[in-house]
């Protein structure tokens, strides 16, 4: 009887010490084709147990778990504004960066994040929209004489104020020195006003691409990886116009107080090898943010898990970013509130 | 004197009834309080205390006070014309360099809500007088060195009106207004003005939709409540369908049908009604949000209308038929008024829901339909600005007190019955 006891004890306590080697993490990103990305690039790779949950960006949720002492989120994945601000008020833990910071196309942003993926808004439309003449630059996209029709962009300022300056002839090079002056903020609305009665608004990422289907509108910008499984796996008749493309960045956090941090720091050193950054694009059209994670990408074409060439679809080739502007976290964390506000005005008038 | 002693009556054992009755009372109370404690603490921890620490934020600054007390004390002797006497630029360098990161950050973050261009500066700043010392003064033109931005008056003038630990800034946002240098009140730059447009168009959506669905909702409850029951079981479950129905489910199937492709513009034009290129506009705009919110809120409007519906006897309508009253006098005399508790409660239900609605405006609202919660939203997950989201979030808690005082006031709040 004693012997059982005592079995059924050792049991449970390697039972126990085997389940606690691997905490679980929480790991929260935006959801969708991205998320769901991750998941196959690598966390399914991952030894350990991995809870996804989904959230809607911001640091709001964050800040309220670091205040409260009550944080349950291990790993999120954020915006490099985020980045910034976050470990500006010491949301986010600082991280051991030397095993990637020579090897990253741009940034980090702050000492708190690890790479993930480049992203992009780009202005796409449907081929059988325009059969003759076919817009090719952000120029076309802000004329409505040469190609007349409604614009889909979505409701926030981000990126829409960098295209406009473009189209009104800035180089991409210059569009943040031209947006740190009043002079070139108005600017910037001066060009939007152009096209402001021939625009329609969307906040979800999946609208612009039915918007475009149906026809309600004849060209959008929408996030780059939707552009691409539309194109890539749905078969959609649909082309990019790679010009003022806006690149955005995708990192990696630990909130400060995280009860899980030592897996955390693992899974996210983990997440942020070159294997799980090609592992990403496999799935969806974003960019890894490590070089070489490209050269992984670029050798093992056709990469795209349907054995189709991932590349002409990815934000980073010489191509694009030739033409594209990186944003700027550091702009957008300045002046984000005050511009936000009068996008807003300028929209509702 | 004496008599009144007599008069007393006494229990048994001498004690006058009285304390006894108010002996055992009071046992009884005790217990009555000890029931409801756990409701009480529940309601205290859960509502009150989350809902009074963040109105706390609206008017506190005092954090800012405490990252820079030595610049703030020698800035309130500066006169404010120019730019500032050495002094409060060696405070401030003393600051920014000793403060730990976190601080700092924290600082800067509030210090931008007053001037664009503060957060980047302070972080290049901090980053770049680790390597001037202590001793080095003087420090202005150092500082100009490290950032231009240094002698530009402009950030220093921003700076004033944080110097006090509470501030009513935050709630001057709120209605497009904000302090200057000097603490005078004055209006935000016209381009940046969106919240008290936000304020007017939030009540307008808000007080329309309570209409529309009043005039949907009083037939649907009133049939409810006077067929015979196997219909309006039908009829019930008609109604509680969609509100069992996923929000983003409904708001996605409104997308299809509102959208200028869409399934209502489609028979609008193959109906000859529109021609093809004169589609209405009826999604991402403010028409788009108050359809939605429409016939999302319409079953808060109808089921306290149903309940009080059920308790208006069938007999004085007809009576008042009996009597000799038109059909719609009978009506508007007879069952209107005593309709009116449901009318109140269904109202008040849903406009409380509207003015603070986030998620419909949020997908359908685009070009103008988007509300004050938007904002409120915006503010705590984007640019961190809890004190203006509480400062919103205050006002539309003011507004709605003053609304239920009104309106307890002109309909009484014995009127309102859920049921």
């Amino acid at each position: 009887m004693i012997k059982k006891i005592k079995i059924a004890f050792f049991s449970l306590m390697s039972f126990a010490l085997v389940s606690s080697a691997y905490a679980d993490i929480t790991f929260v990103s935006w959801g969708g084709a991205y998320t769901a990305a991750q998941q196959k690039g690598y966390i399914n790779d991952w030894d350990g147990k991995v809870n996804v949950e989904n959230y809607n960006g911001g640091l709001g949720e964050i800040k309220a778990q670091v205040e409260a002492g009550n944080v349950t989120w291990d790993v999120v994945d954020i915006l490099p504004d985020q980045g910034v601000t976050g470990c500006d008020e010491g949301l986010f833990l600082k991280l051991d960066q030397s095993e990637f910071i020579d090897d990253m196309i741009a940034g980090p942003v702050s000492e708190c994040v690890a790479p993930q993926i480049f992203w992009a808004y780009t202005a796409f439309y449907s081929k059988s929209a325009f059969p003759d003449k076919k817009p090719k630059t952000i120029k076309d996209f802000f004329d409505v004489e040469k190609f007349p029709g409604k614009r889909a962009i979505h409701t926030w300022a981000n990126a829409t104020i960098e295209m406009a300056l473009v189209a009104d002839g800035v180089k991409p090079e210059f569009v943040y020195k031209m947006m740190s002056t009043p002079e070139g903020i108005d600017r910037a609305f001066a060009k939007l006003d152009t096209i402001k009665d021939h625009v329609i608004f969307w906040s979800a990422g999946s609208k612009p691409l039915e918007m475009i289907s149906s026809g309600e509108a004849v060209m959008a910008l929408a996030y780059n990886g939707r552009i691409g499984a539309a194109i890539l796996t749905d078969g959609k008749d649909f082309d990019y116009i790679w010009d003022a493309t806006v690149l955005e960045q995708e990192y990696l956090a630990i909130p400060t107080g995280t009860k899980n941090e030592a897996e955390a720091r693992k899974f996210v050193a983990y997440a942020a090898t070159a294997k799980s950054l090609a592992g990403v694009t496999k799935h969806i059209t974003y960019a890894p943010m490590r070089k070489s994670a490209l050269k992984i990408v670029k050798s093992g074409e056709p990469w795209f898990h349907n054995g189709i060439d991932v590349m002409p679809h990815v934000p980073t080739s010489k191509k694009i970013i030739k033409k594209a502007i990186v944003a700027d976290p550091m702009w957008w964390a300045d002046n984000g509130a005050e511009v936000s506000e009068r996008f807003g005005a300028w929209k509702g008038n | 004197m004496s008599e009144t002693i007599k008069t007393e009556i006494l229990t048994t054992d001498g004690v006058p009834l009285k304390d006894s009755l108010k002996k055992a009372e009071r046992k009884n109370k005790i217990r009555a309080t000890l029931l409801v404690l756990p409701l009480l603490l529940f309601i205290f921890f859960t509502f009150i205390v989350p809902i009074g620490s963040m109105l706390t934020r609206s008017t506190d600054d005092s954090y800012i006070n405490k990252v820079f007390p030595k610049t703030f004390e020698v800035y309130k002797k500066w006169d404010r014309q120019g730019l500032p006497p050495e002094e409060v630029y060696a405070a401030m360098f003393l600051e920014v360099k000793t403060a730990s990161g976190f601080e700092i950050g924290k600082a800067s973050t509030r210090m931008n809500y007053a001037k664009s261009g503060w957060k980047s500066m302070i972080k290049k700043s901090k980053r770049k007088f680790k390597k001037i010392d202590l001793n080095d003064g003087p420090f202005k033109e150092k500082m100009i060195q490290v950032d231009k931005k240094w002698a530009d008056p402009q950030y220093w003038l921003a700076l004033g009106v944080m110097v006090d630990p509470k501030t009513y800034e935050y709630y001057f946002n709120a209605i497009d207004k904000k302090y200057d240098s000097e603490k005078n009140v004055i209006d935000q730059p016209e381009n940046r003005q969106i919240y008290v447009k936000t304020w007017i168009k939030t009540f307008k959506v808000s007080i329309l939709v309570t209409f529309f669905c009043l005039m949907l909702g009083y037939p649907i409850a009133y049939l409810l409540a006077t067929l015979p029951l196997k219909y309006s079981n039908l009829l019930m479950i008609c109604v509680l369908l969609p509100f069992w129905t996923s929000l983003l489910v409904r708001i996605v199937v409104w997308m299809v049908i509102l959208q200028q492709k869409g399934v209502f513009n489609n028979l609008m034009v193959i109906s000859g009604l529109i021609a093809d290129e004169n589609r209405w506009q009826l999604m991402y705009n403010q028409t788009g949000t108050i359809i939605v919110m429409t016939q999302i809120l319409l079953p808060f409007m109808v089921l306290p209308l149903y309940s009080v519906m059920k308790t208006i006897s069938p007999n004085y309508m007809r009576a008042a038929l009996n009597l000799g009253a038109s059909p719609l006098h009978a009506f508007w005399k007879i069952y209107m008024p005593n309709s009116v508790p449901g009318i109140s409660a269904g109202g008040m239900l849903v406009f409380v829901i509207a003015i603070g609605y986030f998620i419909t405006p949020e997908l359908v609202g685009g070009k103008d339909g988007q509300m004050i919660g938007n904002w409120i939203g915006y503010h705590l997950k984007t640019t961190l600005n809890w004190g203006l989201s509480a400062a919103l979030g205050g006002i539309l808690l003011a507004i709605m007190t003053v609304l239920y005082w009104v309106y307890n006031k002109l309909v009484g709040i014995e009127n309102i019955k859920l049921g």
